[in-house]
C-alpha cells in the first residue's frame, strides 16, 4: 500500500510532465500523434490520482495507524463516515483532493465532445497540466500523504470534535469543486489568448465552466457558514476570518465575471477586463490557499503552519505573471473591433456598474485582509483590521449591489427611453415605498435595515413583473394555464429566467443577513434548577442537567423547556460534547426554527450545585438564508442545464490548426 | 466625447467613492496587534487603543465566577512576561495550559491588567488531537460532579 501509494504520485508527476512536453512537441510539430499521446497522458495522471485518493480512503477506513495521515486525523472509534472525511482533514491529504479534482476537470475537458476537434485543446491541456505537475510535485515532495511511522502505534489521535459534522462531508468538497473549476476558466482564457481568438464558443465554454464553479464556491461558503452556526456554539455564520475571506474574493470576481461577459457577447467589448477577472479569480484561489496554509496572518482556521504556502505564494506569483504576458502581449488584437455604448441608461451601463461593485468589493475585503501585513512591513506595527470595518465597508456596496440588481430587469439592452423606463418604475417603487412605510410602522426602525428591505422589496416587485409580464405574453398566443405557461417560458429562456432565480436568491439571503445582523439579541445568566431566562417573548426554564455516554464520548446535557408568550414550544437540549481523547469539551447548540427567527441556546458552564450558565440568542431570519441558498443553487442549475431549447453551444470559429 | 469615455469616468467616480469608503472605513475599525513583552514595557502608551495580543495559558490562575460571568485568568509568553485579563464572558471551548489565547480589547488603568473583550483559543496543531497513549478513558466519567471550569487538566 505505501509503494503503491507513493508510486502513484511519483508515476503521477512523472507522466503530466511528460505529457506537458509531449503536447508542446505537438503543438510546435503540429502533428496530431504526439497530442494523442498527451491525452492519454492526461487520463493516466487522473488515474494516479485516483488510485493515490482510494488507497487513502481504504488505509483511513481500515484504520492503518502505521500511517502518520492516519494516525493524526483518525482513531478507530470514529463512525465509518469521519474516518472517510478525515481525507481532507489535514494539509496533505486536502491537496490530495484538490490534485484529483484538478486532473478530473482536465479529462473533462480534453475528452468533452464540445472541444472535439479543437485547436484550443491541446493548449488548455499544457495549462491544466502545469497546475496538475505543481500539485504533484507538492504531494511527491513538500506534503507527502503515505509516510510511514517507525513504530506502529495502537491507537490514532482521533478527529478534531469541530470537525465531526455534517458540514466536514461536503463543505470542504464543494469548496475545493469550486476552487479547482476556477482554473479551467484561466486555462481557457489563456488558449484563447494564445491562439488570438475569443469567439462566441469561447464565451460559451468559459462561461459554463465559471459558473459551474462559481455554484460549488457559493454552495461551499454556505455551507461552511451553516456548519459554523450549528456547531461551534457562537451563533454566527460568518467573521471575516483571513480564510473565510479567501474564499469570498474569487466568488465576488467570479460573479463580476458572469456579467461582464454578457457585455463581450453582445458588444464584443470589454476583453481585457474579461480576462483580466478570470485571471484574477484564478490567482486569488491560490492566494487564499497561500494565507491557509502559511499562518502569515492571525487566524482561527489555519492549518498547521508550514512552508507550503511559500509554494503556493510562488506558483500564483508564475500564474500571474505568465497570465499578464500572454494578455499584454496580445493586447492590441484583442482591443480591435470593440463595441460603443449608445446611452448611459442600458443594460450594458447597469451591468459595467456591478462589476465595479463587485470588483471593488473584493478589493475591500482583499484590503482588509491584508492590511495587517502592508503596515506591519511599512510602520512596523501589525493593526489588526476587525469585523466592524468589513461591515462598514460591505454594507454600503453590496446594498448598492442589491439595487443595480433590483433595477436591472427593468432596463433595456442597448438604450431605455424615459418613458418606458417611468413606466417600468412606477409599480415597483410604490411597493418599494408602501413597504418600507408598513415596516417602520411595526417598528423595523434601524436605517440600514430599512433600507435594506425596501431595496429587497423593489426587488422582489421587479422580479415578480419579469415572470408575470413573461407568462401574460406568452398565454395570449398559447392560451395555456398558468403553471405550464410559466415551466415553458423558463426551459426555454433558461438562462435568463435561472439567473432570476439566482438572484431571488440572493435576496433571500440578504433578508437574512440583514434581519440578524441588525436585530439579534443576546444575554448570557447563570441560574439555578428550576429558575428561568427570559429574552424577549421567550421563557426559558432550566429543569434538569445530567450527563450520558455515546461511544467513547461522554455528553453533558441540560433540559430546557422553552416557552413563547406563554405557549409551550417543548423541551430543548444544549450539550457539551467531551469526545474522546479530546480533553476540552465542544458545545452543540439547541437551535429552535422559526421563518420569523432562531432561538440559540448554548450551554457554557456548570457548577457543584447544579447552577449553570447558559448563552441565549436570537437570530432572526436566519432560515431565509437557508432558503435563498437554496433557491441560489436551483437557479444556477436551471440555467446551466442543456435542455431541448436554446443552450446551443456555438460553432467555434476560431483559428484553425492542425492539431487538436 | 465619446461615450465609452463618459462611462468610463463614471466608472472611475464609482471606483473612487469605494476608495473613499476604504480610507473611511480603515483607521476607525482597527486596533494594534502587539506582542506581550510590547504591551507590558507601554501599558499607557495602549490604553487608548483596540488591542489584539496573544498569550500561553496559565491553567492554574483560571478563575470563574458564575453568577457574575466574570473570567480572569493569567497569559504569559515564553521570557516570563504575564498579564493578567478580566473578561466578561465564559469559557472559550478548547481552554487548556500552554493553548495559545487571542485576547482582544483594552488594557487596563494598572499595569499588567487587561478587559477582554473577546477571548479566542488557538491550538499549535489546531486539527490534531493528543497521542492516545495520554489517553485515559476515565477522564471524561463524572465531569457532572465537577464544575466545568475545573474539569480540564487531569492528565
Amino acid at each position: 500500500m505505501y509503494l503503491v501509494g507513493n508510486l502513484s504520485i511519483y508515476i503521477g508527476l512523472a507522466i503530466s510532465i511528460f505529457s506537458l512536453l509531449i503536447f508542446i512537441i505537438g503543438i510546435y510539430k503540429q502533428d496530431q500523434r504526439f497530442i494523442n499521446s498527451g491525452k492519454g497522458g492526461v487520463l493516466a495522471a487522473f488515474i494516479c490520482t485516483a488510485v493515490a485518493s482510494a488507497i487513502l480512503l481504504y488505509l483511513l477506513a481500515t484504520e492503518q495507524f502505521q500511517f502518520q495521515y492516519v494516525h493524526d486525523y483518525t482513531s478507530s472509534e470514529l463512525p465509518l463516515i469521519y474516518k472517510l472525511t478525515a481525507f481532507w482533514a489535514g494539509n496533505s491529504g486536502s491537496l490530495l483532493l484538490w490534485s484529483l479534482f484538478l486532473s478530473m476537470y482536465t479529462v473533462m475537458v480534453v475528452f468533452s465532445k464540445k472541444m472535439k476537434g479543437n485547436p484550443m485543446v491541446p493548449y488548455i491541456a499544457s495549462i491544466m497540466l502545469t497546475n496538475v505537475i505543481f500539485f504533484f510535485f507538492i504531494l511527491g515532495f513538500v506534503a507527502k500523504p503515505f509516510v510511514l511511522l517507525d513504530e506502529v502505534p495502537i491507537e490514532g489521535k482521533g478527529l478534531n470534535p469541530m470537525l465531526q459534522n455534517p458540514g466536514m462531508i461536503l463543505h470542504p468538497v464543494t469548496l475545493y469543486l469550486g476552487y479547482v473549476g476556477l482554473a479551467v476558466p484561466f486555462a481557457f482564457a489563456m488558449a484563447a489568448l494564445i491562439l488570438r481568438n475569443m469567439d462566441d464558443f469561447w464565451i460559451k465554454m468559459t462561461r459554463r465552466w465559471t459558473i459551474l464553479a462559481w455554484m460549488f464556491l457559493s454552495l461551499g461558503n454556505i455551507l461552511g457558514g451553516q456548519w459554523a452556526y450549528v456547531e461551534l456554539g457562537w451563533g454566527g455564520y460568518w467573521a471575516w476570518d483571513p480564510v473565510e475571506n479567501a474564499s469570498f474574493m474569487p466568488w465576488l470576481t467570479a460573479t463580476a465575471f458572469l456579467h461582464s461577459v454578457m457585455i463581450q457577447e453582445r458588444k464584443n467589448m470589454l476583453k481585457v477586463w474579461n480576462v483580466s477577472l478570470i485571471i484574477t479569480s484564478y490567482a486569488l484561489t491560490l492566494f487564499g490557499t497561500f494565507l491557509v496554509r502559511s499562518g502569515v496572518l492571525t487566524s482561527v482556521h489555519a492549518f498547521a503552519d508550514s512552508n507550503l504556502g511559500l509554494y503556493f505564494l510562488i506558483f500564483m506569483a508564475f500564474a500571474v505573471l505568465g497570465g499578464l504576458y500572454v494578455l499584454m502581449s496580445r493586447y492590441n488584437l484583442i482591443k480591435r473591433d470593440a463595441g460603443q455604448f449608445h446611452s448611459f441608461l442600458s443594460k450594458e451601463s447597469s451591468f459595467l456598474i456591478n462589476n465595479l461593485l463587485l470588483v471593488g468589493a473584493a478589493f475591500a475585503v482583499f484590503w482588509g485582509t491584508i492590511f495587517p501585513l502592508v503596515s506591519e512591513a511599512v510602520r512596523g506595527t501589525k493593526v489588526t483590521v476587525g469585523i466592524p470595518y468589513f461591515n462598514a465597508v460591505q454594507s454600503p456596496i453590496l446594498l448598492s449591489m442589491l439595487f443595480v440588481m433590483a433595477v436591472c430587469p427593468l432596463i433595456a439592452w442597448q438604450r431605455s427611453s424615459a418613458k418606458n423606463l417611468r413606466k417600468n418604475f412606477l409599480y415597483p417603487s410604490i411597493f418599494a415605498i408602501i413597504a418600507m412605510v408598513l415596516m417602520v410602522v411595526i417598528g423595523v426602525r434601524k436605517t440600514w435595515a430599512v433600507i435594506g428591505y425596501g431595496v429587497i422589496a423593489f426587488l422582489l416587485i421587479t422580479h415578480y413583473l419579469e415572470f408575470y409580464r413573461g407568462v401574460k405574453a406568452r398565454r395570449k398566443m398559447t392560451k395555456e394555464n398558468i403553471p405550464v405557461a410559466l415551466w415553458r417560458l423558463m426551459v426555454r429562456n433558461r438562462r435568463r429566467y435561472g439567473g432570476y432565480l439566482v438572484h431571488l436568491g440572493i435576496a433571500f439571503i440578504a433578508m437574512g443577513i440583514i434581519g440578524s445582523q441588525n436585530y439579534d439579541l443576546e444575554t448570557m445568566k447563570t441560574v439555578k434548577l428550576g429558575e428561568s431566562i427570559e429574552i424577549k417573548d421567550y421563557k426559558i426554564i432550566y429543569e434538569k442537567l445530567d450527563q450520558r455516554k455515546e461511544g467513547i464520548n461522554d455528553i453533558i446535557y441540560a433540559d430546557l423547556r422553552i416557552f413563547q408568550n406563554g405557549k409551550p414550544l417543548g423541551v430543548m437540549e444544549p450539550e457539551k460534547v467531551f469526545y474522546g481523547n479530546w480533553e476540552q469539551p465542544s458545545s452543540e447548540p439547541a437551535i429552535v426554527n422559526s421563518w420569523k427567527e432562531d432561538l440559540y441556546l448554548v450551554l457554557s458552564a456548570w457548577e457543584n450545585d447544579g447552577r449553570a450558565t447558559f448563552i441565549v440568542k436570537i437570530n432572526p431570519m436566519m432560515n431565509w438564508l437557508w432558503l435563498g441558498s437554496i433557491i441560489l443553487v436551483i437557479g444556477t442549475l436551471f440555467a446551466v442545464w442543456s435542455g431541448k431549447y436554446g443552450n446551443i453551444t456555438p460553432r467555434y470559429s476560431g483559428s484553425k490548426r492542425e492539431v487538436s | 466625447m465619446k461615450k465609452n469615455t463618459m462611462v468610463s469616468i463614471g466608472g472611475l467616480i464609482i471606483a473612487g467613492a469605494i476608495v473613499f469608503l476604504l480610507m473611511a472605513a480603515t483607521p476607525g475599525s482597527s486596533g494594534v496587534e502587539i506582542t506581550l513583552k510590547e504591551l507590558n514595557g507601554n501599558q499607557q502608551k495602549y490604553e487608548e487603543n483596540y488591542v489584539t495580543v496573544e498569550g500561553l495559558l496559565v491553567e492554574e490562575s483560571i478563575e470563574w465566577d458564575a453568577d457574575k460571568i466574570e473570567l480572569q485568568f493569567d497569559v504569559k509568553d515564553n521570557e516570563g512576561n504575564k498579564l493578567h485579563v478580566t473578561h466578561n464572558g465564559v469559557k472559550p471551548d478548547n481552554f487548556t495550559e500552554g493553548v495559545i489565547v487571542i485576547l482582544q480589547g483594552n488594557p487596563a488603568k494598572e499595569q499588567g491588567e487587561f478587559i477582554a473583550e473577546t477571548v479566542k483559543t488557538r491550538c499549535p496543531s489546531k486539527y490534531e488531537g493528543q497521542d492516545m497513549e495520554n489517553y485515559d478513558p476515565e477522564s471524561h466519567k463524572d465531569k457532572l460532579n465537577k464544575p466545568s471550569s475545573e474539569s480540564e487538566g487531569e492528565k
